[in-house]
Protein backbone atom coordinates (compact mmCIF):
# COMPACT_ATOMS: atom_id res chain seq x y z
CA UNK A 1 0.00 0.00 0.00
CA UNK A 2 2.70 2.23 0.94
CA UNK A 3 4.35 2.67 -2.40
CA UNK A 4 0.89 3.02 -3.94
CA UNK A 5 0.24 5.71 -2.06
CA UNK A 6 4.02 7.82 -2.49
CA UNK A 7 3.78 7.53 -6.43
CA UNK A 8 0.09 8.80 -6.40
CA UNK A 9 1.41 11.69 -3.61
CA UNK A 10 3.99 12.73 -5.97
CA UNK A 11 2.56 11.98 -8.90
CA UNK A 12 -0.90 13.05 -8.80
CA UNK A 13 -1.80 14.92 -5.84
CA UNK A 14 1.47 17.21 -5.64
CA UNK A 15 0.53 18.03 -9.50
CA UNK A 16 -2.81 19.22 -8.62
CA UNK A 17 -1.68 21.46 -6.17
CA UNK A 18 0.88 22.72 -8.68
CA UNK A 19 -1.71 23.48 -11.22
CA UNK A 20 -3.71 25.66 -8.94
CA UNK A 21 -0.32 27.43 -7.42
CA UNK A 22 1.24 27.92 -11.10
CA UNK A 23 -1.76 29.43 -13.09
CA UNK A 24 -1.76 32.66 -10.66
CA UNK A 25 1.66 33.15 -11.90
CA UNK A 26 2.91 34.40 -15.45
CA UNK A 27 5.88 32.23 -15.67
CA UNK A 28 8.00 31.41 -18.70
CA UNK A 29 9.21 28.00 -16.92
CA UNK A 30 12.65 29.71 -16.93
CA UNK A 31 12.80 32.89 -15.79
CA UNK A 32 11.41 33.95 -12.33
CA UNK A 33 7.59 33.79 -12.25
CA UNK A 34 5.66 37.00 -11.57
CA UNK A 35 2.35 36.92 -9.63
CA UNK A 36 -0.88 38.07 -11.27
CA UNK A 37 -3.59 36.60 -9.30
CA UNK A 38 -6.51 35.57 -11.41
CA UNK A 39 -5.37 37.48 -14.01
CA UNK A 40 -4.57 34.25 -16.22
CA UNK A 41 -8.05 33.18 -15.81
CA UNK A 42 -9.56 36.40 -16.67
CA UNK A 43 -8.15 36.50 -20.19
CA UNK A 44 -8.98 32.87 -20.83
CA UNK A 45 -12.75 32.84 -19.80
CA UNK A 46 -13.19 36.46 -21.55
CA UNK A 47 -10.75 37.27 -24.54
CA UNK A 48 -9.66 33.91 -25.93
CA UNK A 49 -10.96 32.34 -28.96
CA UNK A 50 -8.89 29.62 -29.11
CA UNK A 51 -10.46 28.33 -25.18
CA UNK A 52 -13.96 28.79 -26.32
CA UNK A 53 -12.89 27.11 -29.51
CA UNK A 54 -11.78 23.76 -27.78
CA UNK A 55 -14.72 24.29 -25.26
CA UNK A 56 -16.59 23.80 -28.45
CA UNK A 57 -15.26 20.54 -29.90
CA UNK A 58 -15.11 18.69 -26.72
CA UNK A 59 -19.20 19.09 -26.51
CA UNK A 60 -19.14 18.29 -30.32
CA UNK A 61 -16.82 15.43 -29.25
CA UNK A 62 -18.60 14.32 -26.74
CA UNK A 63 -21.71 13.23 -28.26
CA UNK A 64 -20.53 12.41 -31.28
CA UNK A 65 -18.52 9.67 -30.52
CA UNK A 66 -19.86 8.38 -27.27
CA UNK A 67 -23.55 7.50 -28.66
CA UNK A 68 -22.34 6.45 -32.49
CA UNK A 69 -20.01 4.62 -30.37
CA UNK A 70 -22.41 2.82 -28.16
CA UNK A 71 -24.98 2.23 -30.80
CA UNK A 72 -22.89 0.63 -33.26
CA UNK A 73 -21.08 -1.38 -30.29
CA UNK A 74 -24.28 -2.91 -28.48
CA UNK A 75 -25.61 -3.33 -32.42
CA UNK A 76 -22.27 -5.68 -32.89
CA UNK A 77 -22.55 -7.05 -29.68
CA UNK A 78 -25.62 -8.48 -30.31
CA UNK A 79 -24.68 -10.19 -33.78
CA UNK A 80 -21.55 -10.81 -32.48
CA UNK A 81 -22.89 -13.32 -29.23
CA UNK A 82 -25.94 -14.74 -31.13
CA UNK A 83 -23.20 -17.46 -32.20
CA UNK A 84 -22.74 -16.90 -35.90
CA UNK A 85 -19.54 -18.51 -37.64
CA UNK A 86 -16.15 -16.81 -36.93
CA UNK A 87 -17.51 -14.06 -34.05
CA UNK A 88 -14.02 -14.25 -32.27
CA UNK A 89 -12.59 -13.58 -35.26
CA UNK A 90 -14.75 -10.22 -36.05
CA UNK A 91 -14.63 -9.61 -32.05
CA UNK A 92 -10.64 -9.24 -32.84
CA UNK A 93 -10.92 -7.05 -36.17
CA UNK A 94 -13.47 -4.61 -34.13
CA UNK A 95 -11.62 -4.10 -31.19
CA UNK A 96 -7.97 -4.04 -33.11
CA UNK A 97 -7.81 0.25 -33.46
CA UNK A 98 -8.87 0.20 -30.22
CA UNK A 99 -5.35 -0.84 -29.22
CA UNK A 100 -3.10 0.62 -31.91
CA UNK A 101 -1.23 3.86 -30.75
CA UNK A 102 -3.70 7.48 -31.71
CA UNK A 103 -0.24 8.15 -32.92
CA UNK A 104 0.44 5.43 -35.87
CA UNK A 105 -3.67 5.86 -36.42
CA UNK A 106 -3.15 9.51 -36.83
CA UNK A 107 -0.43 8.92 -39.54
CA UNK A 108 -2.73 6.33 -41.96
CA UNK A 109 -5.74 8.55 -41.57
CA UNK A 110 -3.63 11.30 -42.95
CA UNK A 111 -3.02 9.17 -45.97
CA UNK A 112 -6.42 8.69 -46.15
CA UNK A 113 -7.81 12.08 -45.90
CA UNK A 114 -4.87 13.91 -48.14
CA UNK A 115 -6.08 15.67 -50.79
CA UNK A 116 -3.21 14.58 -53.17
CA UNK A 117 -3.16 10.59 -53.64
CA UNK A 118 -5.04 10.13 -50.51
CA UNK A 119 -7.42 7.07 -50.41
CA UNK A 120 -10.94 9.14 -50.81
CA UNK A 121 -9.46 11.78 -52.96
CA UNK A 122 -8.61 8.68 -55.40
CA UNK A 123 -11.42 6.93 -55.03
CA UNK A 124 -13.08 9.91 -55.98
CA UNK A 125 -11.49 10.54 -59.10
CA UNK A 126 -11.64 6.85 -60.35
CA UNK A 127 -15.37 6.33 -59.35
CA UNK A 128 -16.52 9.60 -60.09
CA UNK A 129 -18.51 10.15 -56.68
CA UNK A 130 -16.82 13.51 -56.77
CA UNK A 131 -18.61 14.24 -52.97
CA UNK A 132 -15.58 12.01 -51.78
CA UNK A 133 -13.37 14.55 -52.56
CA UNK A 134 -13.33 16.91 -49.64
CA UNK A 135 -10.87 19.22 -47.38
CA UNK A 136 -11.39 17.09 -44.36
CA UNK A 137 -8.43 18.48 -42.72
CA UNK A 138 -7.92 21.83 -44.09
CA UNK A 139 -11.50 23.01 -44.07
CA UNK A 140 -12.11 24.65 -40.66
CA UNK A 141 -15.91 23.42 -40.68
CA UNK A 142 -15.42 19.76 -41.33
CA UNK A 143 -11.72 19.16 -39.96
CA UNK A 144 -13.50 18.84 -36.28
CA UNK A 145 -15.61 16.16 -37.64
CA UNK A 146 -13.17 14.30 -40.21
CA UNK A 147 -11.25 14.25 -36.66
CA UNK A 148 -13.72 12.71 -34.42
CA UNK A 149 -14.65 9.97 -37.17
CA UNK A 150 -11.17 8.72 -36.93
CA UNK A 151 -12.06 8.31 -33.00
CA UNK A 152 -15.17 6.74 -33.30
CA UNK A 153 -14.00 4.42 -36.30
CA UNK A 154 -10.80 3.58 -32.63
CA UNK A 155 -13.26 2.96 -30.14
CA UNK A 156 -16.81 1.29 -31.29
CA UNK A 157 -14.82 -1.75 -30.85
CA UNK A 158 -13.97 -1.06 -27.70
CA UNK A 159 -17.87 -0.13 -26.71
CA UNK A 160 -18.97 -3.36 -28.35
CA UNK A 161 -16.36 -5.80 -25.87
CA UNK A 162 -17.45 -3.98 -23.27
CA UNK A 163 -21.12 -5.03 -24.47
CA UNK A 164 -20.19 -8.49 -25.42
CA UNK A 165 -19.40 -9.02 -21.77
CA UNK A 166 -22.23 -7.21 -20.26
CA UNK A 167 -24.38 -9.60 -22.54
CA UNK A 168 -22.29 -12.65 -21.68
CA UNK A 169 -23.23 -11.50 -17.87
CA UNK A 170 -26.98 -11.63 -18.70
CA UNK A 171 -29.23 -14.46 -16.70
CA UNK A 172 -30.29 -16.64 -19.46
CA UNK A 173 -33.46 -17.51 -17.08
CA UNK A 174 -34.65 -14.31 -17.71
CA UNK A 175 -34.36 -14.24 -21.41
CA UNK A 176 -36.18 -17.78 -21.87
CA UNK A 177 -38.64 -16.81 -19.64
CA UNK A 178 -39.28 -13.66 -21.61
CA UNK A 179 -39.50 -16.04 -25.08
CA UNK A 180 -41.63 -18.42 -23.27
CA UNK A 181 -44.09 -15.46 -22.75
CA UNK A 182 -43.98 -14.47 -26.40
CA UNK A 183 -41.91 -11.91 -26.30
CA UNK A 184 -40.28 -10.99 -29.53
CA UNK A 185 -36.42 -10.40 -29.78
CA UNK A 186 -36.67 -6.98 -30.13
CA UNK A 187 -39.48 -6.49 -27.56
CA UNK A 188 -36.26 -8.19 -25.41
CA UNK A 189 -34.11 -6.02 -26.05
CA UNK A 190 -36.05 -3.00 -26.18
CA UNK A 191 -37.78 -4.10 -22.21
CA UNK A 192 -35.64 -7.08 -20.56
CA UNK A 193 -31.48 -6.66 -22.56
CA UNK A 194 -31.14 -3.00 -23.01
CA UNK A 195 -32.65 -2.24 -18.94
CA UNK A 196 -30.35 -5.32 -17.92
CA UNK A 197 -27.11 -3.66 -19.30
CA UNK A 198 -27.64 0.34 -17.48
CA UNK A 199 -24.19 -0.36 -15.78
CA UNK A 200 -22.78 -0.85 -19.02
CA UNK A 201 -24.00 2.37 -20.78
CA UNK A 202 -23.15 3.81 -17.65
CA UNK A 203 -19.35 2.98 -17.65
CA UNK A 204 -19.19 3.86 -21.63
CA UNK A 205 -20.72 6.67 -21.18
CA UNK A 206 -18.04 8.02 -18.21
CA UNK A 207 -14.81 6.57 -19.97
CA UNK A 208 -16.10 8.73 -23.25
CA UNK A 209 -16.50 11.71 -21.28
CA UNK A 210 -12.95 11.17 -19.84
CA UNK A 211 -11.70 9.87 -23.15
CA UNK A 212 -12.85 13.12 -24.64
CA UNK A 213 -11.32 15.21 -21.85
CA UNK A 214 -7.42 13.79 -22.74
CA UNK A 215 -7.72 13.55 -26.55
CA UNK A 216 -4.59 14.90 -27.81
CA UNK A 217 -1.91 12.09 -29.72
CA UNK A 218 -5.08 11.88 -32.64
CA UNK A 219 -5.44 15.57 -32.74
CA UNK A 220 -2.03 15.86 -32.55
CA UNK A 221 -0.87 14.28 -35.44
CA UNK A 222 -3.98 15.06 -37.13
CA UNK A 223 -3.77 18.57 -37.44
CA UNK A 224 -2.14 19.78 -34.46
CA UNK A 225 -5.09 21.42 -33.61
CA UNK A 226 -5.20 23.76 -36.60
CA UNK A 227 -6.64 25.15 -39.20
CA UNK A 228 -6.43 28.25 -37.09
CA UNK A 229 -7.30 26.49 -33.66
CA UNK A 230 -10.52 24.88 -35.57
CA UNK A 231 -10.17 21.29 -33.90
CA UNK A 232 -8.21 22.61 -30.82
CA UNK A 233 -8.68 20.67 -27.78
CA UNK A 234 -7.97 21.68 -24.22
CA UNK A 235 -4.95 18.76 -24.05
CA UNK A 236 -3.68 20.13 -27.62
CA UNK A 237 -4.50 23.62 -26.29
CA UNK A 238 -2.57 23.12 -22.84
CA UNK A 239 0.59 21.61 -24.72
CA UNK A 240 0.66 24.78 -27.07
CA UNK A 241 0.53 27.08 -24.55
CA UNK A 242 3.46 25.24 -22.56
CA UNK A 243 5.50 23.66 -24.24
CA UNK A 244 5.77 25.67 -27.76
CA UNK A 245 4.80 29.55 -26.56
CA UNK A 246 6.23 28.54 -22.97
CA UNK A 247 3.12 30.28 -21.10
CA UNK A 248 3.12 27.96 -18.42
CA UNK A 249 1.38 29.57 -15.73
CA UNK A 250 -1.27 30.01 -18.38
CA UNK A 251 -1.45 26.82 -19.90
CA UNK A 252 -1.56 25.74 -15.93
CA UNK A 253 -5.09 27.45 -16.00
CA UNK A 254 -6.42 26.11 -18.74
CA UNK A 255 -4.68 22.69 -16.80
CA UNK A 256 -7.15 23.98 -13.89
CA UNK A 257 -9.92 24.47 -16.23
CA UNK A 258 -9.64 20.69 -17.45
CA UNK A 259 -9.84 19.21 -14.15
CA UNK A 260 -12.52 21.23 -13.17
CA UNK A 261 -14.49 20.55 -16.07
CA UNK A 262 -13.54 16.78 -15.55
CA UNK A 263 -14.40 16.13 -12.18
CA UNK A 264 -17.61 18.09 -12.06
CA UNK A 265 -18.46 15.78 -15.39
CA UNK A 266 -17.49 12.57 -13.27
CA UNK A 267 -18.98 13.74 -9.80
CA UNK A 268 -22.47 14.68 -11.88
CA UNK A 269 -22.57 11.41 -13.74
CA UNK A 270 -21.64 9.23 -10.45
CA UNK A 271 -23.97 11.37 -7.99
CA UNK A 272 -26.86 11.85 -10.48
CA UNK A 273 -26.82 9.42 -12.71
CA UNK A 274 -25.44 6.49 -10.62
CA UNK A 275 -22.43 5.47 -12.83
CA UNK A 276 -19.96 3.36 -11.43
CA UNK A 277 -16.55 1.97 -12.93
CA UNK A 278 -18.14 -1.58 -13.33
CA UNK A 279 -15.12 -2.99 -15.50
CA UNK A 280 -13.87 -3.87 -12.05
CA UNK A 281 -16.83 -3.60 -10.46
CA UNK B 1 -38.24 -13.65 -40.41
CA UNK B 2 -36.70 -16.92 -39.02
CA UNK B 3 -33.32 -16.92 -36.89
CA UNK B 4 -31.59 -18.68 -39.97
CA UNK B 5 -32.39 -15.52 -41.69
CA UNK B 6 -31.48 -13.36 -39.05
CA UNK B 7 -28.25 -14.72 -38.23
CA UNK B 8 -27.17 -14.99 -42.19
CA UNK B 9 -28.34 -11.22 -42.22
CA UNK B 10 -25.71 -10.60 -39.33
CA UNK B 11 -23.38 -11.99 -40.62
CA UNK B 12 -23.21 -10.34 -44.30
CA UNK B 13 -23.36 -7.21 -42.14
CA UNK B 14 -20.60 -7.69 -39.84
CA UNK B 15 -18.38 -9.31 -42.68
CA UNK B 16 -19.13 -6.00 -45.00
CA UNK B 17 -18.92 -3.82 -42.15
CA UNK B 18 -15.16 -5.63 -40.84
CA UNK B 19 -13.62 -5.00 -44.03
CA UNK B 20 -14.80 -1.24 -44.34
CA UNK B 21 -13.24 -1.54 -40.45
CA UNK B 22 -9.49 -2.67 -42.04
CA UNK B 23 -9.09 -0.74 -44.72
CA UNK B 24 -6.64 1.41 -42.41
CA UNK B 25 -4.81 -1.52 -41.16
CA UNK B 26 -4.28 -3.48 -44.48
CA UNK B 27 -3.32 -0.03 -45.71
CA UNK B 28 -0.54 0.27 -43.42
CA UNK B 29 0.61 -3.19 -43.93
CA UNK B 30 0.70 -2.84 -47.83
CA UNK B 31 2.00 0.79 -47.94
CA UNK B 32 5.00 -0.53 -45.39
CA UNK B 33 5.51 -3.68 -48.25
CA UNK B 34 5.81 -0.60 -50.99
CA UNK B 35 8.86 -1.18 -53.37
CA UNK B 36 11.07 1.29 -53.08
CA UNK B 37 11.12 2.41 -56.71
CA UNK B 38 7.38 2.97 -56.94
CA UNK B 39 6.69 6.75 -55.80
CA UNK B 40 3.27 7.43 -56.00
CA UNK B 41 1.30 4.75 -54.28
CA UNK B 42 -2.53 4.81 -55.72
CA UNK B 43 -5.66 4.86 -53.60
CA UNK B 44 -3.46 5.69 -50.32
CA UNK B 45 -1.24 3.44 -50.62
CA UNK B 46 -3.89 0.33 -51.33
CA UNK B 47 -2.75 -0.12 -54.91
CA UNK B 48 1.10 -1.08 -54.88
CA UNK B 49 2.95 -2.68 -58.13
CA UNK B 50 4.62 -5.37 -55.90
CA UNK B 51 5.90 -6.68 -52.54
CA UNK B 52 9.29 -5.84 -51.20
CA UNK B 53 10.96 -5.99 -47.58
CA UNK B 54 13.32 -3.23 -48.16
CA UNK B 55 11.39 -0.29 -46.41
CA UNK B 56 11.48 -2.35 -43.23
CA UNK B 57 15.89 -2.91 -44.04
CA UNK B 58 16.02 0.47 -44.86
CA UNK B 59 14.15 1.73 -41.34
CA UNK B 60 16.82 -0.40 -39.43
CA UNK B 61 20.06 0.72 -41.79
CA UNK B 62 18.81 4.25 -41.58
CA UNK B 63 17.44 4.81 -38.20
CA UNK B 64 18.02 3.42 -34.85
CA UNK B 65 15.13 1.72 -34.51
CA UNK B 66 15.92 -0.93 -32.61
CA UNK B 67 17.37 1.08 -30.05
CA UNK B 68 13.98 2.83 -29.64
CA UNK B 69 12.49 -0.86 -29.40
CA UNK B 70 14.63 -1.12 -26.61
CA UNK B 71 13.57 2.15 -25.01
CA UNK B 72 9.72 1.08 -25.30
CA UNK B 73 10.44 -1.63 -23.52
CA UNK B 74 12.64 -0.51 -21.20
CA UNK B 75 10.08 2.04 -19.79
CA UNK B 76 6.67 -0.88 -20.57
CA UNK B 77 8.37 -3.87 -19.09
CA UNK B 78 9.13 -2.27 -15.39
CA UNK B 79 5.72 -0.01 -15.65
CA UNK B 80 3.57 -3.43 -15.92
CA UNK B 81 5.67 -5.29 -13.40
CA UNK B 82 5.13 -2.63 -10.92
CA UNK B 83 1.81 -1.73 -11.72
CA UNK B 84 0.54 -5.44 -11.32
CA UNK B 85 2.48 -5.46 -7.84
CA UNK B 86 1.90 -2.70 -6.43
CA UNK B 87 -2.10 -2.29 -7.21
CA UNK B 88 -2.55 -6.07 -6.41
CA UNK B 89 -0.92 -5.61 -2.73
CA UNK B 90 -2.92 -2.24 -2.26
CA UNK B 91 -5.91 -3.87 -3.40
CA UNK B 92 -5.15 -6.81 -1.34
CA UNK B 93 -5.04 -4.20 1.77
CA UNK B 94 -8.16 -2.09 0.53
CA UNK B 95 -10.26 -5.47 0.70
CA UNK B 96 -8.73 -7.44 3.74
CA UNK B 97 -6.88 -4.91 6.12
CA UNK B 98 -7.67 -2.03 8.02
CA UNK B 99 -5.33 0.83 8.59
CA UNK B 100 -5.70 4.46 8.93
CA UNK B 101 -8.24 6.55 6.83
CA UNK B 102 -8.70 3.51 4.49
CA UNK B 103 -11.65 4.64 2.31
CA UNK B 104 -10.58 8.03 2.64
CA UNK B 105 -7.49 6.69 0.84
CA UNK B 106 -9.74 4.31 -1.80
CA UNK B 107 -11.61 7.55 -3.07
CA UNK B 108 -8.99 9.52 -3.61
CA UNK B 109 -7.22 6.90 -5.84
CA UNK B 110 -10.20 6.43 -7.86
CA UNK B 111 -10.38 10.49 -8.62
CA UNK B 112 -7.55 9.36 -9.96
CA UNK B 113 -9.59 7.60 -13.04
CA UNK B 114 -11.05 10.57 -13.72
CA UNK B 115 -7.73 12.97 -13.73
CA UNK B 116 -7.16 13.75 -17.76
CA UNK B 117 -3.17 13.01 -17.84
CA UNK B 118 -2.90 16.56 -20.09
CA UNK B 119 -3.58 18.23 -16.53
CA UNK B 120 -0.55 16.91 -15.39
CA UNK B 121 1.89 17.20 -17.72
CA UNK B 122 3.51 21.26 -17.01
CA UNK B 123 3.93 19.69 -13.22
CA UNK B 124 4.96 16.14 -13.79
CA UNK B 125 7.55 17.79 -16.50
CA UNK B 126 8.96 19.99 -13.55
CA UNK B 127 8.87 17.42 -10.93
CA UNK B 128 10.91 15.69 -13.06
CA UNK B 129 13.01 18.16 -14.49
CA UNK B 130 13.83 19.05 -10.43
CA UNK B 131 14.63 15.42 -9.82
CA UNK B 132 16.38 15.14 -13.38
CA UNK B 133 15.05 12.55 -14.58
CA UNK B 134 14.14 14.27 -17.90
CA UNK B 135 15.55 11.76 -20.81
CA UNK B 136 15.56 9.12 -18.11
CA UNK B 137 13.07 5.81 -18.47
CA UNK B 138 12.34 6.38 -14.94
CA UNK B 139 11.11 9.32 -15.86
CA UNK B 140 8.12 7.78 -17.09
CA UNK B 141 8.28 4.55 -15.68
CA UNK B 142 7.13 6.29 -12.51
CA UNK B 143 4.23 8.00 -14.10
CA UNK B 144 2.92 5.65 -15.81
CA UNK B 145 3.02 3.34 -12.91
CA UNK B 146 1.23 6.21 -10.27
CA UNK B 147 -1.23 6.77 -13.01
CA UNK B 148 -1.52 2.92 -14.06
CA UNK B 149 -2.15 1.88 -10.63
CA UNK B 150 -5.75 3.31 -9.76
CA UNK B 151 -7.25 1.60 -12.80
CA UNK B 152 -5.45 -1.88 -11.38
CA UNK B 153 -6.76 -1.78 -7.87
CA UNK B 154 -10.44 -1.24 -8.99
CA UNK B 155 -10.13 -4.85 -10.97
CA UNK B 156 -8.19 -6.64 -8.28
CA UNK B 157 -10.58 -5.53 -5.59
CA UNK B 158 -13.57 -6.70 -7.22
CA UNK B 159 -11.78 -10.44 -7.80
CA UNK B 160 -10.91 -9.81 -4.34
CA UNK B 161 -13.72 -8.78 -2.65
CA UNK B 162 -15.40 -11.33 -3.96
CA UNK B 163 -13.27 -14.35 -2.90
CA UNK B 164 -14.28 -17.16 -0.24
CA UNK B 165 -13.57 -15.91 3.50
CA UNK B 166 -14.01 -19.46 4.91
CA UNK B 167 -11.30 -20.24 2.61
CA UNK B 168 -8.90 -17.31 4.07
CA UNK B 169 -9.80 -17.97 7.61
CA UNK B 170 -9.31 -21.57 7.47
CA UNK B 171 -5.61 -21.01 6.20
CA UNK B 172 -5.28 -18.27 9.07
CA UNK B 173 -6.04 -21.60 11.22
CA UNK B 174 -3.64 -23.47 9.54
CA UNK B 175 -0.99 -20.47 10.31
CA UNK B 176 -1.08 -18.50 7.04
CA UNK B 177 0.17 -15.03 7.37
CA UNK B 178 -1.74 -12.29 5.56
CA UNK B 179 0.97 -12.19 3.26
CA UNK B 180 0.63 -15.50 2.34
CA UNK B 181 -2.77 -15.30 1.73
CA UNK B 182 -2.14 -13.24 -0.69
CA UNK B 183 0.72 -14.87 -2.33
CA UNK B 184 -0.62 -18.40 -2.17
CA UNK B 185 -4.04 -17.82 -2.58
CA UNK B 186 -5.70 -14.88 -4.05
CA UNK B 187 -2.81 -13.96 -6.78
CA UNK B 188 -2.96 -17.45 -8.45
CA UNK B 189 -7.01 -17.73 -9.14
CA UNK B 190 -6.74 -13.91 -10.02
CA UNK B 191 -5.05 -14.72 -13.54
CA UNK B 192 -7.70 -13.28 -15.45
CA UNK B 193 -7.52 -9.87 -13.30
CA UNK B 194 -3.68 -10.00 -14.07
CA UNK B 195 -4.22 -10.90 -17.78
CA UNK B 196 -6.95 -7.53 -17.81
CA UNK B 197 -4.00 -6.05 -16.24
CA UNK B 198 -0.78 -6.68 -17.79
CA UNK B 199 -2.92 -5.85 -21.17
CA UNK B 200 -4.33 -2.74 -20.30
CA UNK B 201 -0.89 -1.57 -18.45
CA UNK B 202 1.31 -2.26 -21.60
CA UNK B 203 -1.02 -1.03 -24.45
CA UNK B 204 -1.22 2.49 -21.86
CA UNK B 205 2.70 2.85 -21.41
CA UNK B 206 3.41 1.59 -24.98
CA UNK B 207 1.10 4.51 -26.88
CA UNK B 208 1.25 6.52 -24.34
CA UNK B 209 2.05 10.08 -26.26
CA UNK B 210 1.94 13.14 -24.39
CA UNK B 211 4.49 12.69 -21.56
CA UNK B 212 6.88 10.82 -23.26
CA UNK B 213 6.86 13.81 -26.06
CA UNK B 214 7.37 16.19 -22.69
CA UNK B 215 10.22 13.93 -21.26
CA UNK B 216 12.37 12.48 -24.11
CA UNK B 217 14.38 15.14 -25.62
CA UNK B 218 17.45 13.53 -27.37
CA UNK B 219 16.83 11.09 -29.51
CA UNK B 220 18.77 7.89 -27.78
CA UNK B 221 15.75 7.79 -25.08
CA UNK B 222 12.82 8.43 -27.22
CA UNK B 223 10.49 5.15 -27.32
CA UNK B 224 8.64 4.13 -30.60
CA UNK B 225 5.60 6.75 -30.56
CA UNK B 226 7.64 9.43 -31.20
CA UNK B 227 9.62 8.12 -33.68
CA UNK B 228 7.23 8.94 -36.65
CA UNK B 229 7.92 12.56 -35.45
CA UNK B 230 11.74 12.01 -35.40
CA UNK B 231 11.77 11.08 -38.74
CA UNK B 232 8.92 12.39 -40.21
CA UNK B 233 11.26 15.02 -42.08
CA UNK B 234 13.57 11.94 -43.25
CA UNK B 235 10.77 9.88 -44.53
CA UNK B 236 8.29 12.81 -45.27
CA UNK B 237 8.19 11.95 -49.22
CA UNK B 238 8.85 8.39 -48.66
CA UNK B 239 5.60 6.95 -46.95
CA UNK B 240 7.29 3.23 -47.11
CA UNK B 241 9.75 3.59 -44.63
CA UNK B 242 7.39 5.82 -42.71
CA UNK B 243 4.71 2.70 -42.67
CA UNK B 244 7.29 0.25 -41.69
CA UNK B 245 7.42 2.03 -38.92
CA UNK B 246 4.30 2.10 -37.84
CA UNK B 247 3.84 -1.47 -38.32
CA UNK B 248 6.71 -2.17 -36.31
CA UNK B 249 5.35 0.04 -33.37
CA UNK B 250 2.08 -1.45 -33.97
CA UNK B 251 3.22 -5.76 -33.68
CA UNK B 252 4.22 -6.08 -30.02
CA UNK B 253 0.84 -4.72 -29.07
CA UNK B 254 -0.27 -7.36 -31.14
CA UNK B 255 1.10 -9.72 -29.93
CA UNK B 256 0.37 -9.08 -26.05
CA UNK B 257 -3.36 -8.59 -26.95
CA UNK B 258 -3.54 -11.89 -28.97
CA UNK B 259 -1.54 -13.76 -26.45
CA UNK B 260 -3.71 -12.24 -23.39
CA UNK B 261 -7.61 -11.60 -24.92
CA UNK B 262 -8.86 -15.34 -23.89
CA UNK B 263 -8.96 -13.68 -20.53
CA UNK B 264 -9.81 -10.56 -21.35
CA UNK B 265 -13.90 -11.50 -22.07
CA UNK B 266 -13.79 -13.59 -18.72
CA UNK B 267 -11.87 -10.85 -16.77
CA UNK B 268 -14.59 -8.26 -18.05
CA UNK B 269 -17.46 -10.58 -17.38
CA UNK B 270 -16.31 -11.41 -14.01
CA UNK B 271 -16.20 -7.63 -13.22
CA UNK B 272 -19.82 -6.93 -14.99
CA UNK B 273 -21.71 -9.28 -12.93
CA UNK B 274 -19.62 -8.23 -9.42
CA UNK B 275 -20.39 -4.85 -10.23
Amino acid sequence: MVPALVLFVVFVLYPIFYIFAASLYDWDGINQAVYVGVQNYIEMLTDDRAFSVAIRNSVYWTFLTIFPQMILGFVLASILTAGIPFQNVFRVIFFMPAIISPVVLGIIWQRIYAPFGGLLADLAWETGARFLMQPYLSDPKIAIFSTIAVNVWQWTGFSMLMYVAGLNGLPGEVLSAAQVDGAGSLQRTRYIVLPMLRHVHQTLILLGVIGTLQTFALVYMLTKGGPNHATEMLPTYIFQKAFTLQSMGYASAVAVALLVIALSASIFQVRVLGSRFTIGG
Amino acid sequence: MGARTAKALGFIFVSLLALLWLVPIIMMLVVSLMPPDQRAPRFGGLLISGVSVQNYVTVFLDAPILQHFINSFAITIPSVVLVVLISSLAAFALARLTFFARDLWFYLLITTLMLPIPTLVVPIFQINKALGLLDSYLGLILPYTALGVPFAIVIFRSFFAGFLRELEEAAILDGCTPFGIYWRIMMPVSWSAVAVVIIWQFMTSWNEFILALVTMNSVETKPLTLVPLVYSGQFMMRPGPMFAILTLITLPVIVVYYLMQRFMVSGLTAGAVRG
